[in-house]
């Protein structure tokens, strides 16, 4: 029976297979259980979004059905709302607008977290105490109402609901990049690179960001869902772009109607919900991967 | 512990300053002429403006515009509210009380119970009441507050009528002593419920986080070995280890009530200053709206000071050195 | 008092993890004998399964642990006691561990006082509080710690001061067997040997029986009577002490005693250990250390050589020794 004896002595004919990247990641997070789950989730609000013409050619702002029309009547699957629009039509279209404000939200956020924090972690010294009060600053400020002052007063379009988002949810982010620059920073393979000479920013850029970057990416997602649910507060207070069909809108034009047409308010938050766990559970099964020492083993 | 205070000042004050700064700056960065924007919606005559401008100092050099908000914001003077013809700072508290009533309840009431649902969650870690109560969680804080209010009216209002719909009291019966107390009670449940559940979640989170993070601490083990059982190793140290985490949350989790209450009373229409801002938003009235977040920041700035402070009580790690 | 038999005894004792990577073994077929009021040291490098016994011994492993074998306290199998029967006789009063001194090896945020008062009035809850009082102190004086430790917290103490108070904690109950889990690890080196010298002294004053466990072949030299050497979960070296170190049989324990300078003059070269521990999910079939050692034939690759006692009380597991054994016959 032949044995294979790790050693360092004998050289290996052939090397043993390593696994692949993408297997090291995908066997984890299928591991996690939420994992998958929030990404099946994803997948299917992503095929909402992309073939919302096709589920629902009319477009979501079509005038002229039946108005408050309950689930099913007349070919509207969902209803109608007061206005006689299609609801699963504004839903799938409503989709795009939230998958957007989402990601681009969370882009801002990620890329400004990361400078941040990335640059007080790795130089110290009074610039690492200047940009960390700076992050708790924000850390306390009341951020939904810091973006409800700033979106009255400059003005309500899409982009900058997604810019302020972005600029008021980086915190979470720097702190995290922080953290990594600090233990990077004292890294071997750092402390020769400086030896070496290389400036600052180019380690900055090429070795601390990329290889700090992990926990951020677990992150992302719940930036994600928190500017979804914060631009689904927006609208409902009437501060959301008025020009495009957002879920949180959809729910604001149903609350009179609550007790009588209860799909109209009712579907959108649905959608919210399960759209938002989607990327609550995608950013669970990531950290979960992350981190070997939460894994459970089981007895 | 007084170097630790002076330490958690110097993060709270700046935090002020800089709300007064964005306030400050918001407005003169607004498309159009700060004083015509101020004057609001309703079509206000040249000499409201001018009136406007002159009480502003706009025509001053920004320095002394700064200084002069600064004075006036110390004399507790918020402005006076367009909608309302009213001071601003009179507005907010009268209906500070009202929200207040809100937050406070529903924030102990999470606490509570997130805190229960993440230790004994965390005890039974990867099984299936862990899977459950984890996927239940996440669920939960997946819904959004105003959401979750108007399902409840009608759940509970209309379709099953037990409780009322909207407001804080039965304006038509004229209620004194505990009468009131009683109606206010009873157009508390809704709101608060739907506060207490969107919370629960953060601190469900952080315990179960914690109580995991102390079960793989060297004195568990040390008191194992000395034949104590798991239970009361529990019961008497991990826990309290485990709950000061929690402690530091409330605080952060103040600032995040505060948000959703604002919302939530926009759905109940309950008179608190969630009601105050939403009529700012829609009528423009920028120094309403200004004084509600500037009140907001350093009402929550005090909060996260307060909890620090009792952090530093509860670890003696913190208050000894 | 002479006693019949040994206080500790291991019977062909194998402890393996299950993780899902497959089963581990972390420790195979070990049968070791202490000799009531003797001193064992179980020495060898990280991973190679001398914590593990200790756990075992205290039932403390992890819920996928799987234990076969024997555990003999006094006679009595601790793998047949139920989890009550453990804390309610056992732990504490018959054998306690004094771990390595950490942050957090008490609660960081009780006193330490309380925290050994609890102790105490769970073993013996007829004691009222000034006699509590009473007994901490005594076992506060043993160790040379002053009383102020009581009022204060973990953080407060020393390095050495807080190991002191680990094993002050351990005799509380006043056992027979004391188990030392690299009890002088994380010490600095004249911490370190003050405390091996309290440990040789409470040996004699309160009679103990110990086990020390520790990677430092000094350590192992310092406070023990008898010499356990343990490799990827195998014992593969008995004897006792002086035997030991001056002939020391097998090449890992002679590689562990040259490893360590010497400071009499004589400079000889440090050798470390090239290579490191097997896959213990896949043990080898031959020798375990055998792809590490110098002298290795075939022969060692290929069969496991048994443990034989090569002169009274002196084992080794080495096929050199075994092939001897049998041409002596």
């Amino acid at each position: 029976m032949a044995q294979s004896l790790v050693t360092e002595a004998a050289a290996p004919i052939a090397a043993p297979r390593r696994p692949t990247r993408i297997r090291a990641f995908w066997q984890p997070f299928v591991e996690s259980r939420m994992g998958p789950i929030g990404l099946g989730i994803l997948i299917l609000v992503a095929l909402a979004a992309i073939f919302a013409p096709v589920i629902s050619p009319e477009g979501p702002f079509a005038l002229g059905g039946p108005r408050l029309a309950a689930p099913g009547t007349d070919g509207h699957i969902l209803g109608t709302d007061h206005l006689g629009r299609d609801i699963l039509a504004q839903i799938v279209y409503g989709a795009r607008v939230s998958l957007t404000i989402g990601l681009v939200a969370a882009s801002i956020s990620l890329v400004v977290g990361v400078l941040i924090g990335s640059i007080a972690g790795y130089c110290g010294g009074w610039v690492d105490i200047l940009l960390s009060r700076l992050t708790d600053m924000f850390l306390i400020i009341p951020a939904f109402f810091l973006i409800i002052v700033v979106v009255a007063t400059l003005g309500s379009g899409i982009g900058y609901v997604m810019v302020v988002i972005g600029l008021t949810a980086w915190p979470t982010s720097a702190r995290l990049m922080r953290a990594q620059a600090l233990s990077l920073r004292e890294r071997t393979f750092v402390q020769a690179l400086r030896a070496l000479g290389e400036s600052g920013p180019r380690i900055l850029v090429r070795h601390i960001i990329p290889n700090g970057i992990q926990p951020l990416i677990a992150n992302a997602s719940l930036d994600i869902a928190a500017a979804i649910l914060i631009e689904a507060g927006l609208s409902f207070i009437g501060l959301g772009d008025p020009n495009k069909a957002t879920w949180g809108r959809m729910i604001f034009d149903g609350r009179t109607t609550i007790t009588t047409a209860w799909w109209a308010s009712v579907l959108p938050g649905v959608a919210i919900i399960v759209t938002v766990l989607g990327f609550y559970l995608v950013g669970d099964g990531i950290s979960y991967v992350l981190n070997p020492r939460s894994r459970r083993v089981r007895g | 512990m007084g170097r630790y205070i002076s330490r958690q000042l110097t993060s709270i004050i700046p935090t002020i300053l800089l709300s007064i700064v964005i306030n400050f700056f918001l407005l003169r960065a607004a498309p159009g002429d700060p004083a015509r924007v101020m004057a609001g919606r309703d079509n206000p005559t040249e000499e409201q403006i001018a009136a406007i401008r002159a009480e502003l100092g706009l025509d001053q050099p920004l320095p002394v515009q700064f200084w002069r908000y600064v004075q006036e914001l110390a004399q507790g003077n918020l402005g006076q509210s367009i909608a309302f013809k009213q001071p601003v700072f009179d507005l907010i508290m009268e209906r500070m009380p009202a929200t207040l009533l809100l937050t406070l309840t529903s924030a102990v009431i999470a606490l509570t119970v997130g805190t229960l649902l993440g230790a004994i969650a965390a005890q039974r870690a990867g099984g299936p009441l862990d899977s459950t109560l984890s996927f239940g969680n996440y669920a939960l804080f997946a819904i959004p507050s105003f959401w979750l209010g108007l399902v409840m009216i009608v759940i509970f209002s209309s379709k099953l009528g037990w409780l009322p719909t909207a407001g804080m009291r039965n304006v038509r019966a004229d209620y004194t002593g505990w009468r009131d107390t009683l109606d206010v009670i009873q157009h508390m449940i809704l709101p608060v419920a739907t506060l207490a559940l969107v919370q629960i979640p953060i601190y469900f989170r952080i315990t179960r986080a914690s109580v995991l993070q102390q079960q793989r601490e060297d004195y568990v083990t040390t008191f194992r070995a000395t034949g104590m059982p798991q239970p009361r190793v529990f019961r008497r140290y991990a826990l309290r280890n485990a709950l000061l985490p929690t402690v530091t949350v409330f605080g952060l989790g103040l600032g995040f009530v505060f948000t959703g209450a604002a919302l939530v009373e926009i759905v109940f229409a309950w008179p608190g200053i969630g009601r105050l801002t939403l009529d700012a938003v829609f009528r423009r009235d920028y120094p309403l709206l200004l004084g509600v977040y500037l009140v907001l920041a350093i009402a929550v700035s005090i909060a996260v000071l307060l909890t620090d402070i009792v952090y530093a009580l509860l670890d003696p790690r913190i208050r000894l050195r | 008092m002479s006693q019949h038999y040994p206080l500790i005894d291991l019977q062909n004792l194998s402890i393996s993890y299950s993780t899902p990577r497959g089963m581990v073994s972390a420790v195979d077929d070990v049968s070791l004998q202490i000799p009531h009021g003797a001193s064992i040291g179980l020495v060898g490098e990280s991973g190679s399964g001398k914590s593990t016994i200790a756990l075992a011994l205290m039932r403390l492993l992890p819920p996928n642990a799987r234990v076969t074998g024997r555990m003999l306290f006094d006679g009595t199998d601790l793998t047949l006691q139920t989890e009550t029967q453990l804390n309610r006789g056992w732990r504490w009063r018959r054998l306690s561990m004094v771990f390595q001194k950490s942050l957090s090896a008490l609660s960081p945020v009780h006193r330490v006082g309380a925290q050994m008062h609890d102790v105490l009035a769970l073993h013996e809850p007829g004691l009222r509080e000034a006699q509590r009082e009473a007994r901490i102190r005594e076992v506060l004086e043993a160790v040379h710690l002053p009383d102020r430790v009581l009022r204060s917290y973990p953080f407060e103490l020393s390095g050495g001061m807080m190991q002191r108070t680990m094993i002050a904690l351990g005799l509380l109950c006043n056992p027979p067997f004391v188990i030392f889990d690299e009890a002088t690890t994380a010490l600095d080196v004249i911490t370190q040997a003050q405390i091996l010298k309290e440990i040789e002294r409470l040996k004699d004053e309160f009679d103990l029986t110990t086990m020390v466990i520790s990677h430092d072949v000094g350590v192992i030299n310092a406070v023990t009577d008898i010499v356990a050497v343990l490799y990827a979960g195998q014992v593969m070296e008995v004897a006792p002490r002086e035997r030991f170190f001056s002939m020391p049989a097998h090449p890992y324990s002679r590689a562990l005693i040259s490893s360590v300078p010497r400071l009499d003059g004589q400079q000889g070269r440090i050798t470390g250990i090239p290579g490191s521990l097997p896959d213990l999910t896949n043990p080898p079939s031959g020798c375990r250390f055998a792809p590490r050692c110098p002298h290795a034939t075939p022969e060692c690759m290929e069969r496991t050589p048994r443990l034989i006692e090569i002169e009274p009380g002196h084992l080794v597991r080495c096929t050199e020794f075994a092939m001897k054994d049998k041409t002596d016959r």
